[in-house]
This record gives structure tokens, C-alpha cells and sequence, in this order.
């Protein structure tokens, strides 16, 4: 453990010079620009803070004029509320949470594998539509998310995948950015790198697991933030697709909390103790996920 | 390791259907070194990979041993391919790169551990096992692909120009590498190159090819003193053979080439198959000579009295052991003699300088194939 420490601390060490030497080289108006943006990054930092401040307030806080930043008195008293909070159906705030995890789990890995997938085919194989379909792709792109409300009712409806976890996860998982933004990876794999998996043998799934998958890590790692925080806040498909309170996920749960009149001073608490369980998964995701598109980045070999 | 055999093979590309490969036939020796040599865009990386399995054949049959395997799967043609740029995996390790093919036919841990550090060792490049290619040098990487190659012990090495990312040191290193490492394993190579000395060097037949169409199979030495048409002969050497346009005549029954500005007397043989064989007298044909075979030398003036040109030195460049004389003798094209560098003209300077008529060549105007040999 120790000896980890002592690595880490001589790591920082290295880091710190190396950044020291950095600003030294720069001139007058890129020290400007480093501190400019150094600043801007703690002012950023600022909603996030405040979020973590805000869940632990007990409520007479909450409601202080001035509004404080750091909470005085930190106690769990707003999860636990957020806990026994139980909806006029009866439903328990922790089943939204279990759908949450459920839908959220099915749909990022959906939203990944299908963009990847497609993104692979489209971008090292050809077939005749292929530039159509990559086109109409990228249109897709420009619609606005309520312009398709409708026509994504009737589909759902037709399927007969209303409350289902089907009925949330299936409208989510066409992600035209996923697929963008990993076909732009992929075109950059040489042909040839393919060409000798062939040769040695590999079939076209066991080219994409575990030729192109690895070397295109950083856009899929970051396809995998973009997947979750879009299905992890997604109170859409619970709106429109779910009749059964049962069914429906978190965030519309949390949307709830706040807009029923009667009930919205005393549930400031619970929502603010949501908003930080809400935000916290995104947060490490991202955490973890980028610190693996920083490390696949530096050690791809790709040329 | 097996014969391998091009029978009328044809590659149309795109919506023109524009012929990349026309008619190409060829017999692959068991064992043998063949290197396709010919300009850029040519059709040889087509040839190839329409071996490989990698590219459709339009048109034609290819064997491998006895076997068509115009619909085979690359992976079952039991050939390996070594690309340009290397194409190793990036996300594995040196052993784990050569040893992928092994684990995709299922062979045991044991053998696959053997036959890698076998070829390992041949290679030398045992002590980068664990390495991942990014931290390798270009010969090092140049290595691992040929170890991924040699590993299966396949049929026949598919090689795409595998040293043109190489420095010019290494490549000449790498490449007496690959003249041992076929002596050592003695399999089929079927080599790629741009790079006329590496055919040269490497091959034990060179495949001359231009615009899709073999323009000669045969042995370096061959293709080099005996080019089949003015194609070969332009392309192969270093600086390029010089032609000269000129009639044949006859005069006091010796056969002469006649340029406007001088004429040169041909040699009897060359004389007689010209005469008779082609019955070009009072035609024009196309004389090429290789720049070694202008000389210089008072001795060679004084025998050759009946090929001697004076020409004007324009340029002079010094290589080291040879100097190239680029002389003006009044045609567009400058003649470049190849010769001793003691000779020194000052630029702009008159010399005399004498052909080796037994060396030339007679190429027909219209068809532009070899009319002597
Ligand atoms: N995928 C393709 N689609 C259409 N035309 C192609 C394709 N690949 C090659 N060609 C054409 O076929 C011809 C032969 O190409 P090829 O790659 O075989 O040349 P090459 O002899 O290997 O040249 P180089 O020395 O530059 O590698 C070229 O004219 C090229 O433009
Ligand atoms: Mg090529």
C-alpha cells in the first residue's frame, strides 16, 4: 500500500513538473489562456458541488435566505424521505430505482453494440445502399426528438411493447451519434489490419471483437457516456409508453416530486437527495469511462 | 508447400469495368522466390490479393497445388500475407500477434508456444515477446509481421512490398534477411516490389509487369541483358538504358545503323537476324545500349573505330565508384555513358566515346519487342 502511495506521489511529482516546465515555455498570452481556463474549470465544478451540498441539508437549509453553498448540519434525513416517499399508486421509490438500473443497464449496452456494430458495417464493408443508409443516418440526426413522438407512439403501440422494459429500451436504442462518431473511428483501422485477421483465420464477428472493438475504445468508451446519460435521464419513454406506474423509471419519478403543487415545499428534500442520486451514477461512469478514453487514446497504436 | 498457377486471369474494376490485371498467366515454382515488379498502379498489389482471397477474381482460374480456389476463403487458402504497413494488432503483444493465427486453428498451448519462440528465434526478435508493436522499431515490427507470416509454415508467402517503409539501410539489411530466411525454410515467396534492386537482388524469377499485362517472366540476369520489349528494357536499370531511333542500311555489305549524325556498324549476329530473321533493312528500328557499355577507354576508341560518337559532357555526376556522363550528341534525349570517375570532362566539354556493339540492343518500332538476343 505504501509503496503504491510512494509510486503515486513521485507520479504527481513528475506530473507537477513537467507541468511547471509546460507554462514556463508559454508566452504571456497562453499563461493568460491557461488561467482563464483553469478558472473557468472551478466555475464548472460549482453545480456539482453544490449538488452534493444540497442533498445533505436539512430542510429549514434548504429554505435559508441567503441561500448557503456548503451545508451547515449534514444529515441523511433526505434519502431516507426520498426512501419512504411512496406515490398515490403505492409504488415504492425503490422500484423506479430497480427499473431504472434495469432499463438503463439494456439500453446503454443496446445503444453500444447496435452503433457499433452498424458503424463497423457501414464503415468496412460494402454493399449497395450502404452510402443511403449512412446518409439518412446522419439526417436522422436533424430531427428534433418531438417531431418523431408520434410516429414512435404508433410503432411502440404496434409492436405491443407498451409497458414493457422492451417499450423503453427499444425506442432509445438508434443512436445516429453513436454510430457517427464510431464510424469515424473505424475508417481510420487500416484495411489491411482486417485483411490479415482474415488471413490468419478470423471470422467477421472475430474481427469486430477483437481486432476493431479494441482500437476503436476511446469512441466507444465515450459512446458509453453518452448511451447512459440518455437512458439513465430518459423520463420520455415512461411518459409516453408506460401506463402502469410499475414500469416507469427514476427521472420520471423525480419529475413528480416537484410538480405536484400540494406537496412541493415539503418534498424539496427528497428531490434535492434525488438529484444527487440521479447525478452521481453519471458522474462515475464518466469518471471511470474517461480515464479509459485518456489511456486507450494514449496507447492505441494506431498510427 | 505446392505449385501455384495463374490460368488467364482477369481483375475489372469499378462501374467502367477498367481492366487492374489482363490475362495474366503464370506457373509459381514450388520453393521459388518470384518478385512482380512493374510501376505504380500496374495491377501487381491486385495480382496479389487476388491470390490472397482479398480481392474477387473477375475472370480466370488461380490453383494452389492442384486446388481452384477462386472460392475459397482467404483463411483456408493456407497462405500468409505480409502487408506494407505491417498491419500488426496494436492491442497485442509480439506473442500474442504471431501467435493469433495458431489460436484461431485451434492448436494446443504447448505447440503454439513452441512454434512461436521457433519462429522467434529465426527472426531474432525473442526479447520482444511481451512488447506491444507501437514500442518497437520499423525493422522490429518489419520482423513480427514476417514471424505472423512464418509461424502457420503455410503454402506460400504473400509478400506487398514489406520493406518500402523501411530506411535504406535497413532495407538492404532486411533484405539479405529474406534471400536466407527463404534459403532456411524453403517455401514459395511471391513477392511485391516496386523497387527494381530488390527484384533484382531477391528474385529468382522477376515478373515484369505494366497496365495490368505481364510484359516478361524470367531470371534477373535475363530480364536485365535480354529485356523482351522497350518497356522492360526502360524499366529495369539504373540509370535506364539509352535509345537511340535510327534506319538500318546497307552498306559494301555491312549492315549499319544510320542516325542523321552518325552510323554505327552492327555486329555480324545481330547483322544476320536482323537482315533475315526480320528483313528490316532500310527500316527504322529502336537501338538501345546500357550506359556501362559506352566507354570511354583510349583502347575501346581505337578497336571500336566504327562506333564511335562525339558527343557534348552537359552533365556530370559523381556516385562513388562510377561517374555518370550525360552526353549531348545532338538528339532531345541525352546518352548516359556509366564509366570509370577518373575520365573528368569540364561540363560543356567534346569527347569521344565508344559503343559496344556487341551489347546493343534492336527493338522494332511499332511493336517495340526485342529483335536481337
Ligand atoms: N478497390 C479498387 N477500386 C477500383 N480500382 C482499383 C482498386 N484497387 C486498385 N485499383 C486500380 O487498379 C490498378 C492496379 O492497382 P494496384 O493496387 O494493383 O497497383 P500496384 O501495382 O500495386 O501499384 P503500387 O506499386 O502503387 O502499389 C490501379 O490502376 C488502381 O487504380
Ligand atoms: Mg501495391
Amino acid at each position: 500500500m505504501r509503496e503504491i502511495n510512494n509510486k503515486m506521489l513521485q507520479r504527481l511529482y513528475w506530473k507537477r513538473k513537467e507541468f511547471m516546465h509546460a507554462v514556463k515555455r508559454f508566452d504571456r498570452t497562453q499563461q493568460f489562456i491557461v488561467l482563464f481556463l483553469t478558472l473557468l474549470s472551478v466555475f464548472m465544478l460549482l453545480p456539482i458541488v453544490y449538488v452534493f451540498n444540497h442533498a445533505f441539508k436539512p430542510l429549514h437549509e434548504l429554505f435559508q435566505f441567503p441561500p448557503t453553498f456548503i451545508v451547515r448540519n449534514p444529515t441523511f434525513q433526505n434519502f431516507i424521505e426520498l426512501l419512504s416517499l411512496t406515490q398515490s399508486t403505492f409504488v415504492p421509490a425503490s422500484r423506479y430505482m430497480l427499473n431504472s438500473i434495469i432499463v438503463t443497464f439494456l439500453a446503454t449496452v443496446g445503444m453500444v453494440a447496435t452503433g457499433a456494430i452498424c458503424a463497423y458495417a457501414l464503415s468496412k464493408h460494402r454493399f449497395p445502399g450502404s452510402k443511403l443508409i449512412f446518409g439518412s443516418i446522419i439526417a436522422s440526426l436533424l430531427f428534433a426528438p418531438e417531431t418523431i413522438a408520434i410516429p414512435r407512439y404508433v410503432v411502440v403501440q404496434s409492436l405491443g411493447i407498451m409497458n414493457s422494459y422492451f417499450g423503453h429500451v427499444l425506442p432509445m436504442i438508434a443512436m445516429p451519434v453513436g454510430v457517427f462518431l464510431i464510424k469515424q473511428f473505424i475508417d481510420q483501422v487500416p484495411n489491411e489490419m482486417i485483411e490479415a485477421a482474415k488471413m490468419d483465420g478470423t471470422t467477421e464477428f472475430g474481427i469486430f471483437m477483437r481486432i476493431v472493438t479494441p482500437m476503436v475504445m476511446p469512441a466507444i468508451a465515450t459512446i458509453t457516456i453518452l448511451a447512459f446519460q440518455n437512458a439513465w435521464g430518459n423520463a420520455e419513454t415512461s411518459t409516453l409508453f408506460m401506463q402502469e406506474d410499475a414500469m416507469k423509471t427514476l427521472p420520471f419519478y423525480m419529475s413528480t416530486l416537484t410538480s405536484n403543487l400540494a406537496n412541493s415545499v415539503a418534498r424539496q428534500g427528497a428531490a434535492a437527495a434525488g438529484a444527487l442520486i440521479m447525478f452521481l451514477p453519471s458522474l462515475i461512469i464518466f469518471l471511470l469511462s474517461q480515464r479509459k478514453v485518456i489511456s486507450t487514446m494514449a496507447h492505441s497504436g494506431i498510427k | 508447400m505446392a505449385k501455384i498457377l495463374f490460368n488467364h486471369v482477369y481483375k475489372r474494376y469499378g462501374k467502367f469495368k477498367e481492366l487492374a490485371v489482363n490475362d495474366f498467366n503464370l506457373e509459381v515454382e514450388d520453393q521459388e522466390f518470384l518478385v512482380f515488379v512493374g510501376s505504380s498502379g500496374c495491377g501487381k498489389s491486385t495480382t496479389l490479393r487476388m491470390l490472397a482471397g482479398l480481392e474477387d477474381i473477375s475472370e480466370g482460374e488461380i490453383y494452389i497445388g492442384d486446388t481452384i480456389v477462386n472460392d475459397v476463403p482467404p483463411k483456408d487458402r493456407d497462405i500468409s500475407m505480409v502487408f506494407q504497413n505491417y498491419a500488426l494488432y496494436p492491442n497485442m503483444t509480439v506473442f500474442e500477434n504471431i501467435a493469433f493465427g495458431l489460436r484461431l486453428r485451434k492448436v494446443p498451448k504447448h505447440e503454439i508456444e513452441l512454434s512461436v519462440k521457433r519462429a522467434a528465434r529465426v527472426l531474432e526478435i525473442e526479447n520482444f515477446l511481451e512488447r506491444k508493436p507501437r514500442e518497437l522499431s520499423g525493422g522490429q515490427r518489419q520482423r513480427v509481421a514476417l514471424g505472423r507470416a512464418i509461424v502457420r509454415t503455410p503454402q506460400a508467402f504473400l509478400m506487398d512490398e514489406p520493406l518500402s517503409n523501411l530506411d535504406a539501410k535497413l532495407r538492404v539489411h532486411m533484405r539479405t534477411e529474406l534471400i536466407n530466411l527463404h534459403k532456411k525454410i524453403g517455401v514459395t515467396i511471391v513477392y511485391v516490389t516496386h523497387d527494381q534492386v530488390e527484384a533484382m537482388t531477391m528474385g529468382s524469377r522477376i515478373v515484369v509487369m505494366e497496365k495490368g499485362v505481364i510484359q516478361q517472366v524470367d531470371k534477373p540476369e535475363n530480364v536485365y541483358n535480354k529485356p523482351a520489349n522497350l518497356f522492360v528494357a526502360n524499366f529495369i536499370g539504373n540509370p535506364p538504358m539509352n535509345f537511340i531511333t535510327g534506319r538500318l542500311q546497307e552498306r559494301n555489305g555491312v549492315l549499319e545503323f544510320h542516325t542523321n549524325r552518325f552510323a554505327l556498324r552492327i555486329q555480324e549476329q545481330h547483322a544476320y537476324q536482323l537482315r533475315n530473321d526480320h528483313k528490316l533493312v532500310d527500316r527504322t528500328v529502336i537501338m538501345g545500349i546500357r550506359p556501362e557499355h559506352i566507354s570511354f577507354e583510349e583502347i575501346a576508341l581505337q578497336t571500336c573505330e566504327h562506333s564511335v560518337i562525339n558527343g557534348v559532357l552537359q552533365i556530370n555526376e559523381f556516385i562513388g565508384s562510377d561517374r555518370y556522363y550525360h552526353m549531348d550528341i545532338g538528339f532531345p534525349k541525352m546518352v548516359v555513358a556509366r564509366a570509370h570517375p577518373r575520365y573528368h570532362f569540364d561540363e560543356g566539354a567534346r569527347a569521344a566515346f565508344a559503343l559496344d556493339m556487341n551489347k546493343a540492343l534492336f527493338f522494332h518500332k511499332d511493336t517495340e519487342k526485342l529483335l536481337t538476343d
